[in-house]
């Protein structure tokens, strides 16, 4: 066992982990963050998408012993006025809403990168991530609205 | 899955010792090849020596001639640094295409080589620039040229007890151009069914074009020739397709049978060397 801390959202958390233990899990059943899901398990889908100093990591490929003490993002700890989270939100870009934190965190990244991403950069950025509901348009809706809600 | 038992040294020396003494034992670089193959119950290591605690092993440098990429380099810094946009654009390309932006954040460059798989994207353009990797063991250290490092199918020049420490990539040759053309048949994040990485060479008189090819043979493969002044883009081309079907040994799978990689290995090829010769004809 390891003693490790995990600073989800700015607040430090003292867990037990082993030396195997997936970030995910640890987020999940220590810290209980449900924002991160697991989906494909495999890297593939986004669901399971933190952001580690505010670069997005798949939490299910990731052993949690890593992110000792490194600043972790996951979308339950934005507020509801992030310019981010308002213009899902706004643009009705979800439905079952399973796979919508990762994409949330994916445009948090982006834009940290690229204020005003092209729709080319924005599918690049965001290909990784599947939503089985099917609501890509209204997704790149909500990050171009992201993007001129964060410039103003 | 089965607990696993990691180990953490503090320097190399400690890593090497550890890799030379342990017998079934694994470098955990990034991790994301090796969670894969433990979640589908591939994987029975029961050591595995993390060297993220080791220092210097994440450092970009950059000489006159040459970059060294050190093993815990994630691939998205070899995309998006500007000094490997700016010297060596054709890694930053097919580094800026493995995978999504969340495994390049995750996945190391010495992990990437090391994992020794045949469709990788990254290898195609390490192989045209000639890049070295280097490998450091108790015995001390050696390197090797990319071009041998990939031995045969899922096999590498890795040897038990040595870790990869960094790979040196010199910089783009001169008034050279280059293109990395990826396909892929699932969808726009996935494995290639087909890749080229191809960098064409102004020499005196000539052209040489340098040809990385991933996914259509056991391993990535790299080829060259010269086109001479006598020949026009039509005949490079056909040149180009020519040595690459000389070589074109692709696997089926899911991705599409052995005929459908080799059709797009071609398209990959044709595309690759039209665009790396128009813009050095344009220059
Ligand atoms: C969803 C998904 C899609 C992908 N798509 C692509 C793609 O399109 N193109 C592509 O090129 N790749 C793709 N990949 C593969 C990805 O590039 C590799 O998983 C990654 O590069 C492996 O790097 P790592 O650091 O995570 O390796 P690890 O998982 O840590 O290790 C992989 C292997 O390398 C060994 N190793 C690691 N570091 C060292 C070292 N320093 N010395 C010696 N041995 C070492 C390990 O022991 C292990 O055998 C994909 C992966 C995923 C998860």
């Amino acid at each position: 066992m390891n003693e490790i801390t995990l600073d989800v959202n700015g607040t430090p958390h003292k867990v037990a982990v082993e030396d195997t233990t997936l970030l995910l899990d640890a987020l999940r059943r220590r810290v209980g963050v449900t924002s991160a899901r697991e989906g494909c398990g495999v890297g593939a889908c986004g669901a399971c998408t933190v952001l580690a100093e505010g670069r997005s990591v798949s939490s299910c490929l990731a052993v949690a012993v890593r992110y000792d003490g490194t600043p972790l993002t996951t979308a339950d700890g934005l507020p509801e006025d992030d310019p981010v989270v308002s213009s899902f939100v706004d643009s009705d870009a979800m439905q079952c809403g399973y796979c919508i934190p990762g994409f949330v965190l994916m445009t948090k990244e982006l834009l940290s990168e690229n204020p005003s991403p092209n729709d080319e950069e924005v599918s690049d950025h965001l290909e990784g991530n599947i939503c089985r509901c099917a609501t890509y348009p209204e997704i790149i809706k909500a990050v171009r609205l992201a993007a001129k809600r964060s410039a103003t | 899955m089965s607990a696993g038992r990691v180990h953490r040294p503090e320097t190399l020396e400690e890593a090497t010792a550890l890799l030379g003494e342990l017998d079934d034992v694994m470098v955990y670089g990034g991790g994301t090849a090796i969670q894969i193959l433990r979640k589908q119950g591939l994987l029975f290591t029961e050591d595995y020596v993390d060297i993220a605690g080791i220092p210097g092993l994440r450092d970009l440098t950059v000489t006159d001639d040459d970059i060294t990429i050190g093993t815990l380099v994630p691939l998205r810094r070899v995309e998006t640094d500007p000094r490997t946009r700016r010297l060596v654009p054709v890694a930053a390309a097919a580094y800026g295409q493995a995978a999504n932006p969340r495994v390049r954040n995750t996945a190391s460059a010495g992990g990437n080589i090391a994992h020794g798989d045949y469709r990788l994207d990254p290898p195609t353009a390490l192989v045209v620039l000639d890049a070295t990797v280097h490998l450091a063991s108790a015995a001390g250290s050696r390197e090797v040229a990319v071009r041998e490092f990939f031995t045969d199918f899922q096999e590498t020049d890795v040897r038990h007890g040595e870790m990869i420490t960094a790979i040196t990539v010199p910089r783009q040759p001169d008034g050279s151009r280059s293109s990395f053309v990826k396909m892929r048949s699932l969808s726009e994040n996935d494995w290639p069914c087909a890749s080229a990485a191809v960098l064409a060479v102004p020499e005196d008189g000539f052209v040489e074009i340098r040809m990385g090819l991933g996914a259509v043979a056991p391993t990535t493969v790299y080829l060259a020739f010269d086109v001479t002044p006598d020949m026009d883009e039509q005949q490079a081309v056909e040149a180009a397709l020519d040595i690459a079907d000389s070589v074109m040994d692709p696997i089926a799978d899911i991705r599409g049978s052995a005929s459908y990689k080799a059709r797009l290995g071609r398209v990959a090829v044709e595309q690759a060397v039209r665009s790396s010769l128009k813009e050095l004809s344009r220059d």
